[in-house]
């Protein structure tokens, strides 16, 4: 089913090439479908297996060997609570793909189940400003717009918002207050 | 080639590179003869020049190179003002340096004597400030000739070794005559120079090439990745065919390995050399006399490591200087040569290199460390009394600590040794300090000597596996429960004869993630939930003269690993040094055992146990 929307979306694209059009990744994380912007995907691996890593929020499963990168792998799911906390153990059993993101600074890899499609949205579909009901674990502005097409609901997401700082940065800083 | 040539090799491409620089700086100056940057960038090189000729024992070149960083001093003072005339000789100047230096190379003689004497004139007379121009001009003239002379007549070798001059015997009245030209009218001069320029300025290719470290630790993660590589190949074909069938594949990736570990090598006494000047300005401004002495400057070590420690010996070294030398009355009072020695000491000890910084001094008094630690808080009045000397002395590398009662220009800051510590435990070296009243202070620095393979125990927890560098481990015991027992909040047991404390490595990892709800039993956790006729695998590890057991699941093997350093986001991670990857392709993560310790001993501190002082 995925695939014909693929391709209708790709057609209409050819239809309306003067409209500014932007290439998602979608992906589903429990129910709901996400978004993220297609450069901000390296790839899409099979989930590679996960070495714990000690002094870590829960959510982050591990470090695992991704064509030699060692990259932190993150399950978001658990990150906003849509299941419960996993180990890393369950986690290797679990998901089959990995989706890794690349920022300047760093590399990280989301743990999805299925295969993320892409999709060609146009811009002005997408609705930048949105009453939602925040999560306070997380920075409030992650969600930068929802894509409504047909009967669909994508979340778009600002991913390095969501691993911001806060989890990683805290942890570095309630280590040193022990330390 | 042996290491002499070799540093003869890296002598002469930085010296050609530095007359290069020289003939462009001073092209520069020419058409800007106040240009401040370019004086000041010349006389950093001819005493860079210097330095390094004197350093390799080059006495023409150091000379020479002398002269011109003189010159260039009063020029810089603004004492001596440059013209035509003087940028003739100066140009001559820096082609007879880079005569010099050739001749290093190919051992001919070069005379240099006259050029050399005409600048120490220009010097000479730029000091007599009042002087007038003229007069300099004729004594020059006269002076010239004389000086030039004698030393040209002295030297024994007759002048047809010149590659390029016709004729060696008429060789020298012609410079002579040049020079005095070039005091009544440098144009001509420039002219009559110009048939000897074309053969001097050669264009010289060196045998060596400069590579910035950046391209070598490039190389050195791509051989490292191969080696994985190496080992997942053969670990995924084990069985299937025949184990010789890789031998060769395994020999040429070591020897590539060994290759590029040995291309980063560099000998200690590079940076050994540059303390001399160390000690001299930490004495002079202390008042103290001292001086250094160096011993293994052949000990060979990663350019990185000895880059990271560079700083540590500074701050170990104008230490030794502050608080370990007497002042020479002090010394003269209890016999002592009122010269302090400070030795700086390196061998390589299998997988090691130890670096001692050893003084004379009047060593480190244990009872006014313990008090000042007390005084400064880094340990409570009653954990004091039970640290042993040794243990107490180990305390002026915390951070915060400084036994000086006035605080001096070069030691006595409080930071500086805590430095030291940070540094070697970011490489995985150990410290120890050897002391004793009246005679001296030896500070020991065990450093790997390479930071690409480590060697390492793998061991298994929660069925990961983890490894664990040698260098800290001491050594791998069996021990049933019975033999460990619960003191105040801590596990202890025996070894060797000593109490030792022991963790659970489980707990340690425990600790963080149950933070907030902390309490002081957690490092009994896994020990009550264990059977009574459990054995327990245990690795002893030594951190700063502390032995702390290490409770784990299983002992897997010993195996030569290459380190990643952990990346963003995980660079905070403490308890983890960094990763490599195993021949299954699965991420190992190595432990960082001085992070270890200083957890549960900062614990341990802070809740007042009195369990981690043995």
């Amino acid at each position: 089913m995925a695939n014909t929307k693929e391709l209708k979306d790709d057609k209409s694209e050819e239809k309306e090439q003067f409209q500014e059009t932007q290439q998602l990744i979608v992906f589903k994380q429990g129910a709901e479908e996400y978004g993220l912007h297609i450069d901000q995907i390296k790839e899409v691996v099979l989930t590679p297996n996960i070495t714990k890593m000690p002094q870590t929020p829960n959510f982050v499963k591990g470090v695992a060997n991704i064509r030699g990168n060692i990259i932190g792998i993150v399950d978001l799911e658990e990150k906003f609570g849509i299941k419960e906390a996993t180990t890393t153990a369950e986690a290797n059993k679990a998901n089959n793909y990995t989706l890794v993101i690349a920022s300047d600074e760093y590399k990280v890899g989301l743990l999805v189940t299925e295969v993320p499609n892409t999709l060609t949205v146009k811009s002005e579909s997408i609705e930048q400003s949105v009453n939602i009901v925040h999560d306070n674990n997380v920075e409030a502005d992650y969600i930068q717009g929802i894509v409504k097409l047909d009967s669909r609901l994508i979340i778009m997401i600002d991913i390095f918002k969501v691993l911001n700082e806060d989890e990683f940065e805290n942890l570095a800083t309630a280590q040193d207050a022990t330390a | 080639m042996s290491k002499e040539e070799e540093y003869k090799e890296i002598f002469l491409a930085e010296a050609l590179e530095n007359h290069e620089e020289l003939n462009r700086l001073l092209t520069q100056l020419e058409k800007k003869p106040d240009d401040k940057k370019s004086i000041d960038a010349i006389f950093r090189i001819t005493h860079t020049l210097k330095g390094n000729a004197a350093g390799m024992g080059f006495k023409n070149v150091g000379n020479f190179a002398h002269v011109l960083e003189d010159l260039f001093g009063e020029v810089r003072e603004g004492k001596l003002s440059l013209d035509d005339s003087i940028f003739t000789t100066l140009f001559k100047a820096i082609d007879t340096l880079g005569e010099l230096v050739n001749a290093v190379k190919d051992d001919k003689t070069v005379r240099f004597r006259g050029i050399k004497t005409k600048l120490e004139v220009l010097l000479k007379n730029s000091k007599e400030e009042e002087t007038e121009e003229t007069e300099i001009k004729a004594e020059e003239v006269k002076e010239k000739p004389e000086k030039a002379k004698k030393p040209n007549s002295k030297k024994k070798e007759p002048e047809t070794e010149i590659k390029p001059k016709s004729s060696a015997k008429t060789a020298p009245p012609a410079v002579e005559d040049a020079e005095v030209v070039s005091i009544d009218d440098s144009k001509q001069q420039e002219k009559s120079q110009q048939p000897e320029e074309p053969k001097d300025t050669k264009i010289s290719f060196s045998d060596l090439v400069q590579v910035p470290v950046r391209k070598l630790d490039n190389l050195l993660n791509l051989v490292g990745e191969l080696v994985i590589e190496r080992d997942r190949i053969i670990a995924a074909n084990s069985g299937m065919v025949n184990a010789n069938e890789y031998a060769r594949l395994n020999r040429i990736s070591s020897d590539l390995q060994y290759s590029v570990m040995d291309v980063r090598l560099v000998q200690v006494g590079f940076l050994f050399n540059k303390f001399h000047r160390v000690v001299r300005d930490a004495a002079s401004s202390e008042k103290k006399k001292a001086t250094l002495n160096l011993s293994g400057t052949e000990t060979e070590i990663d350019r990185n490591i000895l880059q990271i420690i560079s700083d540590s010996l500074i701050h170990l070294i104008r230490n030794s200087v502050g608080h370990g030398v007497e002042t020479p009355e002090e010394r003269k009072k209890v016999g002592k040569k009122e010269e302090g020695v400070i030795t700086l000491n390196a061998y390589s000890e299998s997988d090691v290199v130890v670096i001692e910084i050893k003084d004379d001094g009047k060593g480190i008094d244990a009872s006014t460390v313990r008090k000042k630690a007390i005084k400064n808080g880094l340990v409570t009045e009653e954990d004091a009394k039970q640290m042993s000397d040794k243990d107490i002395v180990l305390m002026i590398f915390e951070p915060g600590f400084s036994t000086m009662e006035q605080v001096t220009s070069i030691s006595g800051r409080g930071v500086g040794m805590d430095v030291v510590k940070k540094a070697m435990d970011s490489i995985g070296g150990d410290i120890s300090v050897d002391t004793e009243q009246g005679v001296g202070t030896t500070i020991s620095l065990r450093l790997p000597s390479s930071m690409a393979v480590k060697g390492t125990l793998l061991l298994e927890l929660s069925s990961e596996t983890y490894a664990i560098p040698l260098s800290y481990t001491e050594a791998v015991v069996s021990l049933y429960k019975a033999d460990i027992h619960k003191v105040s909040n801590g596990l202890v047991a025996t070894y060797l004869g000593n109490t030792i404390s022991v963790v659970f490595l489980k707990d340690v990892f425990g600790l963080n993630q149950n933070q907030s709800v902390y309490n002081e039993k957690l490092l009994h956790r896994s020990y009550d939930e264990l059977h009574p006729e459990k054995k327990l695998d245990i690795v002893i590890v030594s951190y700063n003269n502390r032995t702390v057991g290490i409770v784990v699941d299983k002992l897997l093997q010993q195996k030569e690993i290459v380190e990643k350093p952990l990346m963003k986001p995980f660079d905070k991670v403490k308890l983890v040094n960094g990763v490599t990857i195993m021949g299954n392709g699965h991420v190992c993560l190595v432990l960082n055992v001085s992070a270890i310790c200083n957890m549960i001993f900062s614990k341990s501190f802070s809740s007042k146990s009195t369990v981690s002082n043995f």
